[in-house]
């Protein structure tokens, strides 16, 4: 019965996406090509990565709203890695990509070791990995990247962006992971109920843990693309992206107190919202307009796939 | 041996961060600056090729109407208000131009890259943008050019070979000469002075920051700095480091810079909360129907800027010149309606003109 009400949402939300994709092609003949869904796929990247990890996350019941400033401190640390230290670059966003993950870990320590709120926990770090972006970046942004970098960002791969290729190996591994193994099984049984996992012997806080540091790994990946794609860094690079990943997860049928979500719901969700952008930019709304009709689209997506359950189950 | 590797790491990135603040660090850039001279010499021009870039066959535009999408670094902010009515004036005026403006709600790198993104996909004819970061919006420009679209920077510049022409409203010397000399009038040689800025990262005024130390260590050595701090373009947040400077400094600061349109409001409104009025000087780059109340009551007696409508006034026939063939590498100068004749500086820019200092006497003549 619970598989049949997750298949409804996905099914429900896969639905709405074909619906959207056909009425925005209908608004501009630009819409729907190759190129510019290639190119779409190119600028959701990032934030996919980190939605992918914050399913997980959300599926536990818990949060992880660091993301964008750990996205901003791994940014700024390959710069600095790579200019001021002197690292070769390669070494250089590979040390940055382990400070990201250690500050994830961080997360997972507070929360896990000292029963702080994940939201409390990583509200506090979010102004903590931010304010060390500034500290660390002092107001310098670090340009000038040798041009195979770029290719991490701006180029293709088999005519595909590069980075678009990185998502769908994360995505299906992580789908995988969720949906068939052991320890997906304990996401979702910790996020049901966090008394009756650990009194069933599940290992309740080292997974958690676990989670919380590969969420800081994805969107330490997630900022050396973004960089690479941008050819600069910044440190208030991906202010904000928490909550774009939050709307693509929820979208995606997640459940915010646990329990329920799946990465094929995360990914239509972040496709829906993409092509909402995208299609209604193209159709000459402009962007206010499009943040309040993806507002719209969430609470009626969720309201549908509510009552769609409500009547399934009683 | 994780753990080991991981402190490591962490080492490494404090340590880098201390290296970093031992430099004396005033909210500038590390780019080269190029004073003016302390009386009111003119700067001398130095001729240089045309840098900008082309785009990749472009249609004939020459006298037809063009679709034109502007992308200010936000939207709705007094400033970019004035600046799109000057386009929007300007489009009315040429009749062969519809123009529109589109930006982020945030100076937010991300979304006006997307943003712009989309707007080629749609195929305009013209871009107006004034750019978050001269580096991060480059490849999507270039992109731009790649698909024979005619783009022209305003306000904030992109990286010189991802646009084609730049309208820059006051050179960056030019402007902080204006705003120390004024600060220097008023507080007097010796006196010591912070500033409000929006963030150390925003490429105007760092440079801005960064001309005023040259200047200022130039033409009043004895003048003291005291501190810059960020306020992003926020009122509140504004007001707020502003009342904090004042408490902390007490009688020792005798002046505020205010680096942005939003900053400089708020702290005047600091100074005459504080009933600091007359022993605390803001000077600062601000639009001139926000300072009324504040230059009015004697508060505040200059107010540095130029005129934004005519800002974007001047870019859209710009971008209308380029389009028509007009204007092209080597230019001197360029006709601009109702403004005449602007000339070229550092290869593939435009000058809009000297900075404007409103004062008492003259700011009642502005309305924006």
């Amino acid at each position: 019965m619970r598989l049949a009400s997750l298949l409804r949402h996905e099914v429900l939300l896969a639905i709405l996406l074909a619906v959207v994709l056909l009425i925005l092609s209908f608004q501009s003949d630009k819409f729907f090509t190759v190129s510019n869904l290639l190119n779409q796929g190119r600028l959701m990247t990032e934030t996919g990565l980190i939605a992918i990890a914050m399913t997980f996350i959300i599926a536990t019941g818990g949060i992880d709203l660091s993301v964008g400033s750990i996205l901003g401190l791994t940014a700024i640390l390959t710069g600095v890695f790579w200019q001021n230290v002197g690292l070769p670059l390669p070494f250089a966003a590979l040390a940055a990509i382990a400070v990201g993950t250690f500050a994830g870990f961080v997360n997972g320590v507070i929360i896990t070791r000292f029963r702080v709120p994940p939201l409390i926990a990583t509200l506090a770090t979010l102004a903590l990995y931010r304010g060390l972006a500034e500290g660390i970046s002092q107001a310098r942004s670090v340009r000038g990247y040798p041009d195979w970098f770029y290719v991490l960002g701006q180029g293709e791969v088999l005519g595909v962006p590069t980075q678009l290729w990185l998502l769908f190996v994360a995505a299906i591994l992580a789908s995988i992971i969720l949906a068939y193994t052991r320890w997906g099984r304990t996401v979702y049984a910790i996020g049901n109920n966090e008394v009756a996992a650990r009194f069933s012997g599940l290992s309740v806080e080292g997974t958690k843990l676990a989670l919380y540091t590969v969420s800081g790994f994805a969107a330490a990946v997630a900022a050396v693309i973004f960089v690479s794609r941008v050819s600069t860094t910044r440190s208030d690079m991906g202010t904000g992206i928490e909550l774009d990943a939050i709307t693509a997860v929820v979208l995606g049928g997640t459940s915010i107190f646990g329990g329920r979500g799946t990465i094929v719901g995360t990914m239509i969700g972040l496709c829906l919202i993409q092509a909402l952008k995208n299609g209604l930019s193209l159709a000459g709304v402009k962007g206010d307009g499009t943040i309040m009709l993806i507002g719209a689209v969430l609470i009626l997506a969720i309201l549908a796939s509510n009552l769609f359950e409500r009547s399934g189950t009683r | 041996m994780g753990k080991v590797l991981l402190s490591a790491f962490l080492a490494l990135s404090f340590s880098t961060s201390l290296s970093q603040a031992q430099s004396a660090w005033t909210g500038g850039d590390d780019l080269p600056t190029n004073p003016l001279a302390c009386d009111a010499t003119p700067p001398t021009a130095t001729a240089k090729p045309y840098d900008g870039g082309e785009p990749t066959n472009a249609p004939d535009r020459k006298g037809k109407t063009l679709e034109v999408v502007d992308v200010p670094k936000l939207v709705g902010i007094g400033y970019f208000n004035a600046t799109s009515k000057g386009i929007a004036d300007a489009a009315k005026e040429m009749g062969t131009m519809n123009a529109k403006t589109d930006g982020p709600s945030k100076a937010n790198i991300d979304d006006q890259i997307t943003l712009i993104d989309n707007y080629i996909t749609s195929g305009v004819d013209g871009i107006l943008f004034a750019a978050n970061d001269p580096v991060a919006i480059a490849p999507v420009l270039k992109k731009a050019l790649a698909a024979g679209i005619n783009v022209v920077g305003y306000d904030a510049n992109s990286t010189p070979d991802a646009r084609q022409w730049f309208v820059n409203q006051a050179e960056f010397n030019g402007i902080a000469k204006s705003m120390v000399d004024a600060m220097a009038a008023e507080i007097g040689d010796d006196g010591a002075f912070a500033i409000v800025t929006s963030t150390f990262t925003t490429p105007n005024q760092a440079r801005w920051i960064s001309e005023m130390a040259a200047y200022q260590a130039k033409c009043h050595p004895n003048m003291k700095w005291l501190e810059t701090v960020e306020a992003q373009e926020d009122n509140i947040l504004s007001f707020n480091q502003a009342n904090t400077l004042i408490n902390k400094y007490g009688d020792e600061m005798k002046g505020i810079f205010g680096m942005t349109s939003v900053a400089t409001p708020a702290a005047a409104d600091a100074v005459t909360q504080a009933n600091k009025c007359g022993s605390i000087s803001v000077v600062g780059l601000a639009t001139p129907n926000a300072m009324k109340p504040y230059v009015s009551s004697g508060c505040v007696k200059s107010v540095v800027l130029w005129n934004p409508v005519d800002l974007g006034y001047a870019a859209a026939y710009v971008l209308r010149a380029v389009a028509d063939g007009d204007l092209k590498a080597g230019a001197t100068s360029v006709k601009a309606g109702k403004l005449g004749d602007l000339s070229v500086i550092n290869g593939s820019e435009i000058l809009l003109g000297a900075p404007f200092v409103f004062t008492k006497d003259n700011i009642n003549d502005f309305d924006f």
